[in-house]
């Protein structure tokens, strides 16, 4: 039987087929999938913030930073053996959940999204398919022995992606 | 305050103190325009890890209403209410009777909605009355943003800037119960990182 594993805010995880990885509820974070269909190795990022710029280093937890975050999940799977040349990534999350008043406007969601790509771009890992935006709240099942990942919207059915 | 885990105990006191005195008022606010009996759980002081945020209220995928709202002033914060959707059904209920209650495909109608937004106004406007009367600093709470989704996704969108140096949030927390048909509204206070060395100078505590 594959395990589920569940990844919580700010953390990392990785994993081998046929194993499942698992985020419930994303709002504003970004979840970073990356995998390698030859190894059928693949992880996720739990992103909660865009940028680490401005956090003391001695501080600095990475794992909830886009720009500190991706790499850090790409370094983990290059440690386990993964075919560099196969991997890609898909990004899903960066709602916005409450709608903007006069008083505020919350847009963490987009900047989260933005700078995970950038992010991305600058390891060259393709991205290969995403479902960001908008503002609705995602959960997210990914199957390691395929790299697809069931994506769930309340009052919606299950799509795949 | 650098990181919330910091915290003493003495000072974790005097913040649930604080949750006290802010709820009691909020309550009495609540069962005034109810006109229904209120109770009130005991308030508690939390210090959350993030992965542990998301189950707060039924777990990460439960359909609840999120009523945000940003407190302004010297100092400043965040309160969210959280309600399941069955109880603001009957919450609104109370509050319009006689009105059909308009709930489609996980949306309120414009009526409801603005409904549930002055509910939150009231709350949080009764809650930041008693601590400013306590603190002698004036707070004010913005115009509040509703939306009704999975509880995990609503609690990250208001926590995550708030933990960008700590793995941990503080919250506040406590629930009103409406004694006729059991109804719970969970609320949560939020002090900005920046504004707590001043809120436990206020209070005595530093």
């Amino acid at each position: 039987m594959p395990e589920v594993y569940p990844v919580g805010m700010a953390d990392i995880r990785i994993a081998k087929a046929p194993d499942v990885l698992a985020v419930y509820g994303v709002g504003s974070c970004v979840i970073v999938a990356m995998y390698d269909p030859k190894s059928t190795i693949g992880g996720l990022a739990h992103v909660i913030l865009p940028d680490s710029s401005g956090v003391a280093p001695e501080r600095l937890n990475p794992k909830k930073f886009a720009d500190t975050a991706v790499p850090l999940l790409f370094q983990t799977l290059s440690h386990a053996g993964i075919f560099k040349g196969s991997l890609w990534a898909k990004v899903i999350g960066g709602a916005e959940m409450f709608p903007p008043t006069e008083d505020f406007s919350l847009n963490i969601g987009k900047k989260n999204t933005a700078a995970v790509h950038d992010a991305l771009k600058k390891l060259g890992v393709p991205v290969l398919a995403e479902d960001t935006g908008g503002t609705v709240g995602r959960s997210l099942e990914m199957r390691l022995d395929s790299g697809k990942i069931a994506l769930t919207v309340l009052g919606e059915s299950v799509r795949e992606l | 305050m650098d990181d919330v885990l910091n915290l003493t105990k003495q000072q974790l006191d005097a913040l649930r103190e604080l949750g006290n005195i802010g709820s009691g008022n909020a309550a009495t606010a609540l069962a005034q325009f109810l006109n229904r009996k209120i109770d009130m759980d005991v308030p508690s002081a939390k210090i959350l890890p993030l992965e542990q945020v998301s189950n707060l209220v039924g777990g990460p995928e439960q359909q609840v209403m999120g009523i945000f709202l940003k407190v302004m002033g010297q100092l400043s914060g965040r309160f969210i209410l959280l309600v399941p959707t069955t109880t603001a059904i009957k919450l609104l209920q109370a509050l319009m009777p006689g009105f059909e209650i308009n709930f489609v495909n996980g949306k309120f109608g414009e009526m409801e909605t603005s409904c549930m937004r002055e509910v939150g106004n009231i709350l949080a406007g009764a809650f930041l009355n008693a601590l400013s009367v306590l603190t002698r600093v004036p707070m004010l709470n913005s115009l509040p943003s509703m939306a009704i989704d999975m509880a995990g996704a609503l609690l990250d969108s208001v926590i995550s800037d708030m933990a960008a140096v700590s793995d941990h949030v503080l919250m506040i927390e406590t629930a009103f119960v409406e004694c006729q048909e059991n109804l719970r509204i969970h609320i949560f206070l939020l002090p900005d990182p920046a504004s707590l060395d001043r809120l436990l100078e206020i209070l005595g505590v530093k």
